[in-house]
């Protein structure tokens, strides 16, 4: 019987019986992603299902919320994918540096180090502006439990409330804050994750071409959180 | 990466759907989704490498999906009676 | 004929400190054995607030016995108080549901069998494991806090539905409201975890030779029940989540005045619910064919149909929720189409009853405590279900609805569902845990009267409950018309008070044997499990080397075996092959 060597790292386990055909971190990863999207199902659920049989008029978009911000932000985290796909390819070709001259070329060839980092700044980037963004809304009276009394939002609503959704503001608040929030509590544990991971694995250099099972498992859960943050970003903002 | 592309592309076309086009409520909302939920789908597929795993794999993604439709829409039901 | 037993020795592993070894453990069996005691523990809370509900419903307004110790808020005079019954009423509930039944099927056992029976040395993920027995520790924790805390645990049912959840000011709860809802969302979170663990292992990490219909049906059942609470418990989060920040954050998502909605949470809640009561009683059904089989001396009848019937309840569970709903003024078409899909629900359930029949008929019977306790399962089960089709049909329901008639269809089908198949389950792998045998005798008599009282118990409240009787109700006899009835409430109380008397025979054989019981055999059962080519108790790490199975699991009175009259999975017979691993896929991944 062949005992399993390191370079089977990346390989279901052996032996064993056919199972899903990828190593078990990767399984696991897809199964608790599953888990995510019933998660996210309840809450994004829960949101359509109350403006759908809202009492009144939601709010336009782009009325309360800053939605050019909040596009760049979402361009951001798009880009933080790209640059965790990178990472991903980096470390498949062996690549663990920081940045590396390639003759030849005018920009400088980005390791292992040099993307996972890009990822990490771009996602506390977002969840920064994010977080910046939350601090204005509530200075403007915007808090989960609708517009606050007295404040300049509420002032607005009452001038205009079609465009502000007057009638609803209550609803728009507690779905806004718990469905964005909860995102946004999502990336952050994935910055802290790939944070904990550059530093005991990337920088040391633990990772290899053989076994880079770290990599590519959270780069699943970031991508995930990439995606819902887009159906996010449409029907929060958007619509 | 023209899958980068792609999607930046889709951000523009989408923001700008919203607010400037002149396009009718209903029909927005219907091309808003089907764009968000596009990208959503290149997503998965190519950056977390879906497309390229075997079934099995891409079927413990797809489950909680009709559930996710059952859940709202008997919900929306109930509301609408 | 060879074994793959091998003497247990930790050489090939470092000495460990005792908290290494024993408190803070990533093996998977002391995790199980961890959640058994801690999950006991709470089947004692949950009895110990029945024992006061029965008391009160037995005897309204007289004082309780031992009511002195409790503080005023709860109890006056020894007379428990209206806000505290409804407390005991949720919290009983609350505890039994979710940190005694579901954590005795899915934390004990999925995490001591699943890896034992598939033939691998470990879970998929064995740290992962430990962090979702300790999430679990803590979320129970919080949970009994709730009980400390300023006005008190929860009021509002273990179902705890808004919009009297979501208003401290009508519900006179405040930080237990809070309270409730971490404790649950920690407690998914331990869940999910878990399952995604159980899920991993079986797919992944199965011997050479274990093909999928070569499983056991308890590994099966125990799988399915993973991927159902992989996707129902994060539901239950978000709905918890939410009506955290309605007391909490002034969020209006089940506040009609604001434009939310009360009907949201019920439907959340169960859409999570249906499925969760399909997670508490799938691995005992899973479980109870296993022992049916080996107490039978025959295969399981009809194992192909078993699994389909397991996958089919499993997947029809997803589509029932609305059963629970009827008496909400819902929509009455979906009220029609929950009605259907509910009735549907009955017809795999039925064929595993007919198959276990069948499994019986004709066998060699051996009737053995955990053989006891299984049919024991089959039948009460039998007749929960039963109660079940009576209040599938909305019609029927709509006066059934919260009536005792419910109690008693849960508590068929919890306790003499759930509660026998692990009365049944922790006596069979009891010799694997801890190397002894539960004493026989005390075994049997603890099953003849915890049989008699519970039935004595139980089966009055389908009457009380078709006579009017509501649930949840604090004093009956204010009612003229359930007065008549009252004689019948005294009769199930004196009933229920020597049923909890009985289980300290459980207890005691439990734990007496611990130390005194007969030490086992190797396979006291004669069973044919992966598990029993273990010494008993079973290694750290299980098998040095991965084993090889052979054939299905429940070969009992086969030719092949000889003068015996099972044949193990592991039993390498001269006729049989070695089974050839999955090859390694050659280049990349």
């Amino acid at each position: 019987m062949q005992t399993p060597t390191v370079t089977d790292a990346m390989r279901p386990p052996y032996p064993a019986e056919p199972g899903a055909g990828v190593y078990s971190n990767k399984l696991g990863m897809w199964v608790f992603l599953a888990s995510d999207v019933m998660f996210f199902t309840a809450l994004i659920g829960s949101y359509i299902v109350l403006r759908f049989g809202a009492p009144g008029e939601w709010a336009k978009p782009g009325a309360v919320l800053n939605v050019p911000l909040t596009g760049l932000n979402t361009f951001l985290l798009i880009c933080s994918s790209v640059s965790m796909v990178k990472a991903y390819a980096a470390i498949a070709d062996g690549k663990k540096y920081f940045l590396r001259k390639v003759p030849g070329k005018m920009l400088q060839d980005g390791g292992l180090k040099f993307w996972l980092l890009v990822t990490i700044i771009c996602g506390a980037g977002f969840v920064s502006v994010q977080l910046v963004e939350y601090i204005k809304l509530v200075g403007h009276g915007f808090t989960p439990s609708g517009y606050r009394e007295g404040s300049l939002l509420a002032e607005h609503a009452l001038a205009d409330p079609l465009k502000y959704g007057a009638g609803v503001a209550g609803l728009y608040g507690s779905t806004f804050f718990t469905m964005t929030g909860f995102h946004g509590f999502h990336v952050t544990c994935g910055v802290i994750s790939m944070l904990y991971l550059y530093f005991t694995k990337v920088l040391p250099e633990k990772y290899s071409p053989q076994d880079y099972r770290g990599i590519e498992v959270i780069g699943l859960y970031w991508h995930f959180v990439d995606l819902v943050w887009i159906i996010l970003f449409t029907i929060v903002y958007l619509i | 990466m023209l899958i980068w592309l792609y999607l930046f592309v889709m951000t523009i076309a989408e923001v700008l759907l919203a607010f400037e086009l002149p396009v009718a409520r209903n029909l927005k909302l219907i091309l808003l989704l089907i764009l968000a939920f596009w990208k959503a789908m290149l997503v998965a597929l190519f950056f977390m490498h879906l497309k390229f795993e075997r079934w099995r794999l891409r079927l413990i993604f797809i489950v909680p999906l009709p559930l996710a439709v059952i859940l709202v829409t008997v919900v929306i039901m109930e509301k609408v009676f | 004929m060879t074994t793959v037993a091998h003497t247990p020795t930790q050489a090939h592993h470092e000495p460990m400190s005792f908290w290494r070894k024993y408190i803070f453990s990533t093996d998977h069996k002391i995790i199980g054995i961890q959640f058994l005691f801690v999950s006991l523990f709470f089947l004692l809370v949950g009895g110990l607030l029945a024992m006061q509900i029965r008391w009160q419903l037995g005897f309204p307004g007289k004082p309780m016995p031992g009511g002195g110790i409790l503080p005023e808020t709860m109890v006056v005079n020894g007379v428990i108080l209206p806000e505290y019954y409804v407390q005991l009423v949720s919290m009983h509930g609350t505890f039994m549901v979710f940190f005694a039944i579901m954590p005795l099927l899915v934390g004990v056992y999925a995490n001591f069998l699943i890896p034992l029976k598939i033939g691998t040395h470990d879970m998929a993920f064995p740290r992962i494991n430990m962090a979702s027995f300790w999430l679990a520790l803590l979320a129970g924790l919080i949970m009994t806090a709730s009980f400390f805390v300023p006005n008190g645990p929860i009021r509002s049912g273990w179902t705890n539905y808004a919009p009297l959840a979501a208003r401290p000011d009508l519900s006179g709860v405040t930080v237990g409201q809070m309270l409730w809802c971490v404790s649950i969302v920690v407690l998914g979170l331990s869940s999910v975890l878990g399952s995604l663990n159980y899920i991993t292992t079986v797919i992944n990490l199965r011997a050479p030779g274990m093909t999928w219909f070569r499983m056991p049906l308890s590994v099966w059942a125990l799988f399915i029940t993973a991927i159902l609470g992989v996707l129902a418990l994060p539901v239950l989060q978000g709905a918890a989540i939410m009506l955290l920040f309605d007391n909490v954050l002034g969020t209006h998502f089940f506040d009609p005045v604001a434009g939310g909605q009360a009907l949201l949470w019920q439907h959340l809640f169960w859409f999570f619910g249906h499925p969760e009561v399909y997670i508490l009683i799938l691995p005992a059904m899973g479980m109870v064919s296993d022992i049916i089989a080996n107490g039978s001396r025959k295969p399981i009848f009809g194992y192909h149909s078993m699994v389909f019937a397991i996958i089919g309840i499993a997947f029809l569970g997803w589509i029932v929720w609305g059963h629970h709903m009827f008496m909400s003024g819902m929509n009455p078409t979906l009220g029609s189409t929950f009605m259907v899909s509910t009735l549907l629900i009955a017809v795999p359930s039925a064929i595993k009853v007919f198959n276990w029949m069948g499994t019986m008929w004709r066998g060699n019977l051996r009737f053995h405590v955990p053989m006891l306790n299984a049919i024991g399962f089959v039948s009460m089960f039998t007749i929960g279900g039963l109660s079940g089709i009576f209040m599938a049909a909305t019609p029927v329901d709509i006066p059934l609805h919260d009536t005792q008639f419910i109690v008693a269809h849960i508590h068929y089908v919890l306790f003499g569902g759930s509660l026998f198949a692990l009365f049944a389950a922790m006596t069979y792998w009891y010799p694997k845990m801890f190397g002894r045998l539960m004493s026989e005798p005390l075994g049997k008599i603890h099953f003849v009267l915890t049989f008699i009282f519970y039935n004595l118990t139980f089966f009055p409240m389908h009457i009380i409950g078709m006579g009017g009787q509501m649930r949840r109700i604090y004093d009956p006899t204010i009612y003229t018309f359930l007065k008549p009835q009252q004689p019948l409430n005294v009769f199930i109380s004196y009933a229920a008070f020597a049923l909890f008397a009985t289980q300290f025979l459980f207890a005691f054989n439990f734990l007496w044997s611990l130390k005194f019981g007969k030490k086992a055999p190797q396979n006291p059962w004669e069973d044919n499990g992966m598990e029993w080519s273990l010494p008993n108790p079973a290694p750290h790490g299980n098998w040095e080397k991965t084993p090889n199975v052979y054939r299905g699991p429940y070969e009992f009175s086969a030719p092949e075996a000889g003068d015996k009259d099972y044949l193990p999975q592991y039993l390498k017979l001269p006729t049989d092959r070695d089974p050839v691993p999955a090859p390694l896929p050659a280049g990349g991944h």
